[in-house]
């Protein structure tokens, strides 16, 4: 079973290094570059995974996060932050929100897979 | 408008031509034969007209449309001097590249593929500025001497003022 | 290329975008826009570079991203006060930020302390206000190792690396034996997604791990809750050298949303008291009328494996494919049991305790139904959700883009070929043909909306150009920028930076006074470059404008002279004399300056902005400032053209210059002494060039049968240029001649005509102002 995975960054450059690094893995791998766009995708999309960034335009990752456990339907959805903060904060925000754990930019490619496979079945 | 490739037969003979040897085209205007290196032609194909090309020297006959894009064409005789070629079809264009460009250059027509020992090749005897220029060295095959174009100094010196 | 170069590639493309927005953020700050989502968007796009800049390795840049970005975190929060020295600060930070990154790109060393004075002045605000805050955290302190780590990118699939191998933790201390763990998840656990049967078989990766869950808090069926949490477990995990801190990195997402105690085997917490009252125990004790939860659950377990509720989890096991969206918290953790029973599912579940009241049981069952339709749909159509643009290599666009050009000239073509007695015969066809036109033109102009890309992105790498040159000169200028939406093609926008660049510089450095000399001449100190971009027709014009002291005639003209540009004879008009600044060779600046010298002068934007199809104009008025217009082509594949001929050879006019077009018999050509011609038009004497004359061809046709096409070049200026013949009008792709030849006077380009041949594109402009130049020498 191939897993789907979203990921949220307004960064490019993140989005593609996700994208090289979980389609390798074999991972299928969804888009978005603010978290409405992710709301929007998870509204039509199920995946197994999302991965997100925090700093975001339009709606930042962790409005996102708050607003996919607010639907009810995401309960069980793993979150996983993406951070470059060492600094406890941003994590704790992300926590609260709903996240599930987080990956710590910039994260080498091994390291993604392993956390991913953390939190999935 | 016939265009011959060379492609085929010339793989074959490089592969054997061993590290020493050097093939050439060769070609020939009047009674003199020339050649280039077989690895910088490109395509031969028939004489079809030029759209001339004004404020250049006489030896730059136009630009021809190969396949989309548009590539000079030099009047090797004119180069040398002798004159414009009064061109037929039966007169030759050799496309070749230089550096990072084509270009075609007209001849009488071509007579041979040739395979020459790189040691054989002797030095332009000093005396005549233009083949001192143009040629980069001279070979001598079946007691004919056949002088090597250098392309570069072929291509150069186009414009009127330049 | 490798994955990594692609990755930069964008990496870069990126940057130049967040670097624009960071300018028109600042712009607007410094106007006094300065609320809270524009200093957002401004810690955003320095987040975003310092974040690539880390993954790639570029340490320097993240030092001064990372600083920058704190005083920018403190600035958003309060804890720093945006003054106009904030801001002036962060603009400077920027172009250093703007300079890291380029020399990133280029491969370039930038000094070690690189905007080191800017740098301590963030460390200094920040400090300075955060120097009674006992939390704030001094900005040097931070610790985040920045280590190129992609080393291994192009390596294949590393997602079938084993979960063990990723969380080999080092041991911290190296213990030997076996850990007991009791592990009683939160609530909170569940509802941010963790799930205890991930972490088991996390564990399980460490050792040989035993489970056993105790139910004991399981209530009667009537009091259960579904999102409570009645589950807890005890673990035990025995492998060589297991570390306490290798297990606890296990839990290292759950921290805090659990209650864990880790001991070693037989040490004090757990000794004697941890298996004793074991569920299976407690279940067995608890038969009452009513079906109890855990005692189903023992029960089920039970006839599922035939033994009591101790789970041994040698490797991951996957769940049951109907569990994929999973309900919710209590029966997820009673589910955790379950998980080895593929067989179990919540109907089977449901169908058990059918006889007992149990709705509540299952309504965790309900968003799994409902999702399920979801998980089966995945088709094409609901991925697009939310995408509205797509990234498409330029390559590809440039190949579609060439492809209706050419569909456009075969298109033209084909409507040439139809003859009166076609038209008349096949009716059909005709109105095909029209249908196949207007579709090839609406394709086409979809095509090159494609590449066309608004003139911001250069646009705004020119506020800094002018600080820098109003610091460097001691001037005060201004920078206003109007229509920097307008669309153009991405290959001239490209193109269009350093000539803009030069412009801009000659504007600052020889237009605008000093402030001194302003105000003497009764102006505001700060002088004003305005930089603007205008659609018009099929042209774009740029336009750089300054109100400084307008062209030195007589000093251009006195260079010029003593360059040999202009013969002493020759006495230009003063337009003529302000176009002499674009002369090949000539440079106004008597002593180079630092700033617009450079041992290049304004022809290379001539030069430049020729190659891309354009012309430059400059118009002056003294002591009121200096107009230099930009004119360049919408698009660079297809132009529209008059076909002629000249010398017996096809040339073509680009239509877009044609005023129009006459008989020579019928046209008032006047002798003027030199021996050429002026042509008198409604009252105007308009300069005659001679085609054939002037490209060194034979006469082909009598004088009078000749034509005149009258063209407009920059401002204005009309030429009368002398054909042999008028074909008629045409689309054509352009073809450069430069590729493998070189550029020619008074030729444009080459393009090809339907028959196969190169027909040659005559250069207007050039034309001209070859002329005055040839007067002149």
């Amino acid at each position: 079973m191939t897993l789907r995975v979203l990921t949220v960054d307004d960064s490019r450059t993140i989005l593609a290094m996700l994208h090289h690094t979980l389609s390798n893995a074999g991972f299928e791998v969804l888009q978005a570059e603010d978290g409405k766009q992710g709301l929007d995708l998870l509204k039509a999309e199920s995946v197994d995974v999302v991965i997100t960034d925090i700093n975001m335009p339009v709606m930042d990752g962790i409005e996102f996060i708050k607003n996919v456990r607010a639907t009810g339907q995401h309960n069980s959805l793993p979150i996983l932050i993406l951070t470059t903060e060492t600094s406890q904060d941003k994590r704790d925000q992300g926590k609260a929100a709903g996240g599930t754990g987080w990956i710590v930019k910039p994260f080498d490619p091994e390291k993604l897979i392993s956390v991913i496979q953390r939190v999935v079945h | 408008m016939e265009a011959l490739s060379l492609r085929d037969d010339m793989s074959d003979k490089s592969a054997a031509a061993g590290q020493n040897s050097l093939q050439l085209i060769a070609f020939s205007i009047g009674e003199q034969t020339y050649g280039v290196e077989i690895t910088t032609v490109r395509e031969i194909r028939a004489w079809n007209g030029a759209t001339p090309l004004p404020n250049t020297r006489e030896f730059v006959r136009g630009v021809i449309n190969l396949r989309g894009t548009i590539v000079p064409i030099f009047d090797l005789r004119a180069r040398f001097g002798d004159g414009q070629t009064a061109p037929t079809k039966n007169h030759v264009v050799v496309v070749m590249s230089v550096g990072d460009k084509w270009v075609g250059i007209l001849v009488d027509a071509v007579s041979d593929i040739l395979t020459v020992n790189r040691d054989d090749i002797h030095n332009v005897p000093e005396g005549n500025a233009i083949d001192t220029e143009l040629l980069n060295g001279i070979v001598t095959h079946d007691n004919r001497m056949v002088g090597l174009i250098d392309l570069h100094a072929v291509v150069t010196g186009a414009k009127m003022d330049g | 290329m490798s994955d990594l170069d692609d990755f930069k590639a964008t990496y870069f493309d990126e940057c130049s975008e967040l670097l624009t927005e960071l300018e028109e953020q600042f712009a607007a700050i410094e106007a006094g826009e300065r609320d809270a989502d524009r200093l957002n968007a401004v810690f955003r796009a320095i987040h975003s570079i310092k974040g690539g800049a880390g993954a790639f390795g570029f340490s320097a840049m993240v030092g001064f991203a990372h600083a920058y970005e704190t005083l920018l975190d403190y600035v958003r929060d309060g804890r720093v006060e945006l003054t106009d020295e904030v801001v002036s600060l962060c603009i400077r930070a920027n172009d250093i930020v703007a300079d890291h990154v380029n020399a990133a790109q280029s491969g370039d060393d930038l000094p070690a302390d690189y905007g080191a004075d800017e740098k301590a002045r963030f460390d200094a605000l920040a400090r300075g206000d955060s120097a009674e805050d006992e939390e704030g955290e001094p900005i040097e302190d931070f610790d985040i190792e920045f280590t190129p780590v992609m080393v291994n990118l192009d390596a294949p699939a590393s997602g079938e690396a084993p979960v063990a191998d990723a969380f080999e933790a080092p041991p911290m201390q190296a213990e030997t034996g076996s850990w007991e763990i009791r592990f009683t998840p939160h609530r909170a656990l569940y509802a941010r997604a963790n799930d205890p049967l991930l972490l088991f078989r996390e564990l399980a990766a460490l050792g040989r791990m035993q489970v056993v869950a105790r139910l004991g808090e399981v209530p009667p069926l009537s009091d259960f809750e579904p999102f409570a949490v009645y589950c807890s477990w005890e673990i035990t995990l025995s492998a060589p050298e297991l570390s306490e801190a290798a297990i606890r990195e296990v839990f290292e997402f759950v921290d805090g949303d659990c209650d864990i105690v880790i001991a070693q085997a037989g040490s004090a917490p757990f000794a004697g008291a941890s298996f004793e009252d074991s569920p299976a125990v407690e279940a067995a004790a608890a038969a009452q009328d009513e079906p109890d939860l855990s005692s189903l659950l023992a029960l089920t377990e039970d006839e599922m494996n035939g033994g009591p509720l101790v789970a041994d989890l040698p490797e991951p096991v996957a769940p049951p494919e109907d569990f994929a969206p999973e309900p919710e918290a209590a029966p997820a953790g009673a589910q955790d049991a379950f998980e080895e029973a593929p067989a179990l599912s919540f109907t089977a579940l449901a169908e058990a305790i059918q006889p007992a009241p149990a709705p509540q049981a299952a309504k965790p069952a309900m968003p799994a139904a409902k999702a399920l339709p979801a998980a089966g749909e995945g088709d094409e159509g609901h991925r697009s959700v939310g995408v509205q643009s797509i990234r498409v290599d330029l390559d590809k666009v440039d190949r579609v883009v060439n492809m209706v050009g050419e569909l456009v000239i075969t298109q033209s073509m084909l409507t040439q070929q139809m003859d009166e007695t076609l038209r008349a015969r096949y009716t059909e066809l005709v109105r095909g043909l029209e249908v196949l036109a207007q579709t090839t033109r609406g394709l086409q102009d979809s095509v090159m909306a494609i590449r066309a890309q608004p003139v911001k992105s250069v646009f705004s790498r020119m506020p800094r150009l002018v600080r820098e040159l109003a610091s460097k000169t001691g001037k005060k200028i201004k920078l206003e920028t109007i229509g920097e939406n307008t669309e153009i093609d991405k290959t001239v926008i490209e193109q269009l930076s350093d000539p803009l660049t030069h412009m801009i510089r000659n504007s600052a450095d020889h237009g605008i006074e000093d402030p001194a000399r302003r105000l003497a001449a009764g102006k505001g100190e700060t002088g004003t470059i305005r930089l603007s971009a205008e659609q018009a027709g099929g042209n774009i014009l740029i336009i750089v404008e300054d109100d400084g002291a307008g062209i030195n005639r007589e000093r251009v003209l006195k260079l010029a002279r003593d360059k040999g540009i202009v013969a002493p004879e020759i006495t230009p008009t003063d337009e003529q004399i302000d176009q002499l600044i674009f002369a090949p060779g000539f440079s106004t600046a008597e002593a180079v300056s630092d700033i617009s010298g450079r041992g290049v002068g304004m022809d290379v934007v001539l030069s430049n902005i020729k190659k891309i199809g354009g012309s430059v104009h400059v118009r002056s008025w003294t002591g009121k400032g200096t107009r230099m217009t930009l004119r360049l082509p919408l698009t660079l594949a297809v132009l529209d053209v008059m076909l002629v001929k000249v010398g017996g050879g096809p040339y073509v006019v680009p239509l877009s210059s044609i005023v129009e077009t006459m008989q020579c018999s019928r046209a008032n050509f006047e002798r003027v002494p030199s021996g050429g011609r002026v042509l008198q038009v409604r009252g105007e004497y308009v300069q005659v060039i001679d085609l054939g004359q002037r490209f060194g061809l034979p006469n082909a046709v009598a004088a009078e049968e000749q034509f005149v096409v009258l063209c407009e070049t920059e401002g204005s200026q009309k030429v009368a240029l002398v054909v042999d013949d008028i074909i008629g009008q045409q689309q054509v792709v352009i073809k450069s001649l430069e590729e493998n030849f070189e550029r020619v006077d008074g030729i444009a380009g080459g393009t090809i005509l339907g028959d196969g041949n190169v027909a040659l594109i005559v250069d207007v402009q050039g034309l001209r102002s070859t002329h005055i130049h040839q007067n002149a020498a």
